[in-house]
């Protein structure tokens, strides 16, 4: 038995160190890894624990150090050891075949009509100034749909509201203004609101006409109202709509219901007022958008309201035709024709 | 109405340049809806409205643009050659009928030499789109373009009498009209007649017997005022809509009759017409003007600005109104009797303001004050939709008018509200339910190339009720092929009836309707077996279930297809839970997963509902985790697995409690419906 010492030991405790090195390179799997473990770390026949065996034979003045060099050695190993199972528990990491620029899942997500999302937008104008939501019943009555709003029986102001009767009195409402005077009967000013809604006229389908479309209406009443108002209300609403710098033109117009009555145009947006053939605005350069007015006071009297005391203003649009002109659709019975392509689009609006 | 700009200029100087002039006109809201050239002379369409009958010639016209320009209309005179004796000499003129006919003039013309017209008359009958015709015609139809008053000549020779009668007609009497129709008049018409028979629609169209021909030199002038309403009816009844009747039932002036019929009369001077000394004119009531108080105050409260009383003066004057000064601010101002349209205070206020221009008035957002806010329905309509957004379904909206043989085809059980003018057959009636718009809906994207078709509508359906048809909103849905688009990494799944199940459960849940139940009902919508019927708080509601092949057939939609319906009126009424935070359990939960063996008869949610009412010890939820069938289990039974989550809410579970527990649900399982759990299950 050779005669122990110090550098000898060291020689011995490098020469485990090579072997760990290689030992682990052979390493591929999980087995294999822990026969190195046990070759080095098993308490009964491991490398470490041999050498702490042949620490003892040391000179007692030698053996602090040769036990740093097996602690040094036990700390690699057990890094060595850790690391190899971390990269062998972990095999995806190391294996790059899958092709990450394939296309993503998606979960199917349905899209709202054109119509509906049209109708929120100006819906959202309008609750952020304050204005309530009211509903109506589309079949309605004579009286609602006409004679309380000033239509008198057999006036020709009717015929430009050509109508779909169901017997001698009722009727599909032409308008949504019949909602005006079933608000007002209920309730006393002041009133704010708008009132979404289908409506339906005697109108042969074309690209601009149909029995079945929707409208929104507004109405305003208060003490103190004034047509400023309505200039200011509009302008407001038709701006956030479609662009802060947007020319509008308010012009003279007869609805039996208001008075005095105008008409709302505002610049083709299609041919930016400079296209003498366009086909949207039919080379005006303006087009029509709304019909409002001040409450005319027959109206508030057919609801016992004091048309001395209060004034009011309404206005009224067509929701599908105003969407029209701001998506430059050319045919209103696309709205209807409920073609998937068609409405998905509106998802990215 | 169409103008011509040269007419125009014969009663006001127009000389603007052309653009300027119609934007003018556009904005005292005279809309241009065209413009023609023809020859030297310019034709516009003008936009006119139902209350403005005095713009429907150019006298009118006029009117307003003489006050659009601050420039007085010229004076014309209408000088005759005159005989002898006066017209109620020669024609028995009388009104029989007072409220029908407030006034009536009529004069002779006597020798006149028909034939062709001058070029300068030809020019102004051509501009208004019409034919000449001969002088007498012509004339007529220049007196009515130039000032809106229709005038008739009658062929006085052919008149019975001569008389002239403003009566009903008697029942029985037809006329054969101008335009050589033969038509039965009813005894609510208002008629012109001679000593024998009708000889003209009054206000809508004269009769052939006695109208000018080639052989006429006597004509009957008729200028008159007829009730806006009979005319209305009549022509409507009568289905001929003239330029007269067009006038008459929106209102002449009853003011300008006799100059027309003395306007005609000087037309007709240049032909030889020599007129008689006086025309008849009956006019038993006169009436007087409208007088209306106009506050300079009330003008500002409503168009929130105040214009100077001077340029109200001079507006109104300048249309033909006469003022006077109450007060100061305040004025009685008298309607001329064209202006049928005013009334009331607020009328003149839109006088003013059209002249003032609206681009004047100031542009004020108001003060606004907070009001309280409108129904949830919107919101709940909202949250509804997101749901089924999220479960992959389309919105779309179909028409509320349904073809009375689809709805045949379809069979909902309700018979539908019909419309008495309908605009097509196809559209005659009002839907009793979406699926036929769905089922469309579904063809025609199918018919374009997609396969997986997921919609919803929302909106009503109608029922006929007592009184008045009933409108329902209705939630619609319809689900067939592919549930997405195809994935290289996923075969995506067809649509099934579990799928469509979900997405309502999901949408009801989403608005905390929870008492919802399901039970079987067949519904001539669905297959046998595959229907089934939604409850809410014991209400039905709705159905659900797998579309009839016969309904597949009849819209060309190669199945299968799922479809619901849900009457969101009904739901709506029911109040749903409310919402409530629930804190977080500190304690851990135990969970047990338990297999059973189940008469294929009993329906789930039979089970489900008997595990609900059992009250059993700390269960906090459970839920079904698979089901099977196969070689192992009898053929009438299958396989449920319930995974069922206990809970102490106040401290940690023993064994021994979930032990019990699960003794007390297993005994009441077996004594309610004889389940039991499957030998060897897993458990």
């Amino acid at each position: 038995m050779p005669s122990p010492s110090l550098p000898k030991f060291s020689t011995t405790v490098e020469t485990y160190r090579t072997k760990l090195r290689d030992a682990s390179a052979q390493v591929r799997d999980l087995r294999a890894l822990e026969e190195v473990r046990n070759q080095f770390l098993s308490r009964k026949h491991g490398a470490v624990t041999l050498l702490f065996e042949e620490m003892k034979a040391l000179p007692a003045g030698d053996r602090p150090a040769a036990g740093a060099l097996i602690n040094v050695l036990k700390t690699e190993i057990q890094d060595r050891m850790s690391a190899l199972e971390a990269k062998l528990k972990a095999p995806e990491k190391v294996r790059p075949e899958i092709d990450l620029t394939l296309p993503g899942e998606r979960l199917p997500w349905g899209a709202a009509h054109p119509v509906r999302l049209f109708q929120q937008e100006l819906e959202d104008i309008f609750l952020e100034m304050g204005f309530a939501v009211a509903e109506g019943p589309e079949i309605e009555t004579d009286y609602y749909n006409f004679e309380a709003l000033n239509f008198p029986p057999h006036h020709p102001a009717r015929d430009a509201w050509d109508t779909l009767y169901l017997d001698d009195t009722l009727l599909l409402r032409t308008h949504t203004s019949p909602v005006q005077i079933r608000v007002m009967e209920k309730q006393k000013p002041p009133i704010r609101i708008i009132i979404p809604g289908k409506v339906f006229r005697r109108d042969v389908p074309d690209p601009t006409h149909l029995p079945m479309f929707f409208q929104l209406e507004g109405l305003v009443v208060d003490e103190g109202i004034t047509f400023a108002h309505l200039k200011g209300t509009l302008e407001h609403f038709l701006r956030r709509l479609f662009g802060e710098k947007l020319k509008i033109r308010f012009r003279p117009s007869f609805f039996p219901f208001t008075e005095p009555s105008a008409e709302v145009d505002i610049e083709c947006l299609a041919c930016g007022r400079k296209d003498p053939a366009c086909r949207v605005c039919g080379g005006t350069g303006w087009k029509e958008i709304l019909g409002a007015g001040m409450v005319d006071p027959q109206v508030f009297k057919n609801v016992n309201i004091d048309p001395e005391k209060y004034s009011g203003w309404a206005f009224g649009l067509g929701i599908d035709r105003t969407a029209m002109f701001a998506f430059g659709i050319p045919d209103i019975r696309y709205f209807f024709e409920n073609d998937l392509r068609f409405i998905r689009q509106f998802h990215l609006k | 109405m169409k103008i011509s700009l040269n007419w125009l200029r014969e009663y006001v100087d127009v000389d603007l340049p052309l653009r300027d002039f119609l934007e003018r006109l556009i904005m005292i809201g005279l809309g241009i809806e065209g413009t023609a050239t023809i020859g030297g002379d310019v034709v516009l369409d003008v936009e006119t409205y139902a209350n403005r009958p005095d713009t429907l010639g150019h006298l009118g016209l006029a009117r307003e643009v003489g006050a659009m320009l601050g420039r007085p209309l010229k004076e014309r005179t209408w000088p005759v050659d005159e005989f002898a004796s006066s017209t109620a000499e020669i024609v028995d003129v009388q009104i029989l009928d007072e409220d029908l006919c407030p006034r009536y003039c009529g004069l002779v013309v006597k020798g006149v030499k028909i034939g062709p017209s001058p070029e300068w008359l030809r020019t102004r009958i051509e501009a208004m789109g019409l034919k000449p015709i001969n002088n007498i015609v012509d004339v007529s139809n220049y007196v009515l373009f130039a000032t809106a008053q229709p005038i008739h000549a009658f062929d006085l020779a052919k008149l019975a009498g001569p008389r002239i009668a403003v009566r009903r007609a008697k029942k029985g009497e037809t006329i054969r009209t101008l335009e050589g129709k033969l038509v039965a008049l009813q005894p609510d018409m208002l008629v012109i007649a001679d000593d024998k028979r009708p000889v003209a629609v009054a206000g809508v169209i004269g009769g052939l017997d006695t109208a000018v021909s080639e052989t006429t030199t006597d004509v009957f002038i008729e200028s008159a005022t007829f009730d806006p309403v009979s005319v209305r009816r009549t022509r409507k009844a009568l289905e001929i809509q003239t330029d007269a009747s067009f006038r008459f039932e929106r209102g002449a002036d009853i003011g300008f009759a006799p100059q027309a019929a003395l306007m005609a009369a000087s037309l007709l001077t240049p032909f030889g017409g020599k007129t008689a000394r006086e025309m008849a004119d009956i006019y038993p009531k006169p009436r007087k003007a409208k007088e209306i108080v106009l506050r300079g105050r009330r003008v500002a409260d409503l168009l929130g600005v105040e214009p100077e009383p001077a340029f109200i003066e001079a507006t109104l004057e300048s249309l033909g109104f006469s003022l006077k000064a109450n007060q100061s601010g305040v004025w009685r101002v008298l309607a001329p009797s064209f202006r049928v349209d005013i009334e009331r205070e607020a009328d003149l206020v839109e006088e003013i303001a059209r002249f003032y221009g609206y681009d004047r008035i100031p542009s004020v957002v108001p003060a606004l004050e907070v009001l309280e806010n409108g129904p949830a329905r919107k919101e709940r309509l909202g949250r509804f939709s997101q749901q089924l957004f999220h479960f992959g379904f389309d919105e779309v909206i179909n028409s509320s008018f349904a073809d009375p043989e689809k709805e045949a085809v379809l069979r909902s059980g309700f018979s539908a509200v019909a419309i008495r003018n309908p605009i097509s057959s196809k559209a005659a009636v009002l839907r009793t339910t979406l699926l036929g718009g769905l089922l469309e809906n579904t063809a025609w994207n199918r018919n374009r190339g997609l396969e997986g078709v997921h919609i919803f509508e929302i909106g009503n359906i109608y029922r006929p009720e007592e009184g008045r048809p009933s409108e329902l909103l209705t939630l619609g849905l319809c689900t067939t092929g592919p549930l997405a688009l195809p994935h290289w990494a996923k075969r995506p799944e067809p649509a099934a009836f579990f799928h469509l199940k979900g997405a309502l459960e999901a949408a009801l849940e989403a608005l905390r309707y929870t008492a919802v139940s399901f039970e079987d009902a067949p519904h001539a919508f669905f297959e046998e077996g595959r229907a089934l019927a939604v409850a809410c708080k014991g209400e039905r509601i709705g159905r659900l279930g797998r579309v009839d092949g016969r309904l597949l057939a009849a819209y060309g939609i190669d199945g299968p297809a799922y479809a619901a319906e849900i009457e969101l009126s009904l739901l709506f009424d029911k109040q749903p839970r409310t919402f409530e935070y629930v804190p977080l359990p500190k304690f851990q939960a135990v969970v047990r997963d338990l297999s059973f063996l189940v008469d294929r008869t009993v329906p789930y949610q039979e089970i489900a509902g008997a595990v609900e009412k059992m009250s059993v010890p700390y269960l906090e939820r459970f839920e079904l985790i698979d089901r099977y069938a196969g070689e192992t289990i009898p053929p009438d039974k299958a396989g449920l697995s319930l995974r069922f989550v206990y809970r102490n809410p106040k401290a940690t579970l023993t064994t021994e409690d979930v032990d019990r527990a699960e003794h007390k649900l297993l005994m009441a399982l077996k004594a309610a419906l004889k389940i039991q759990r499957r030998e060897g299950g897993s458990a």
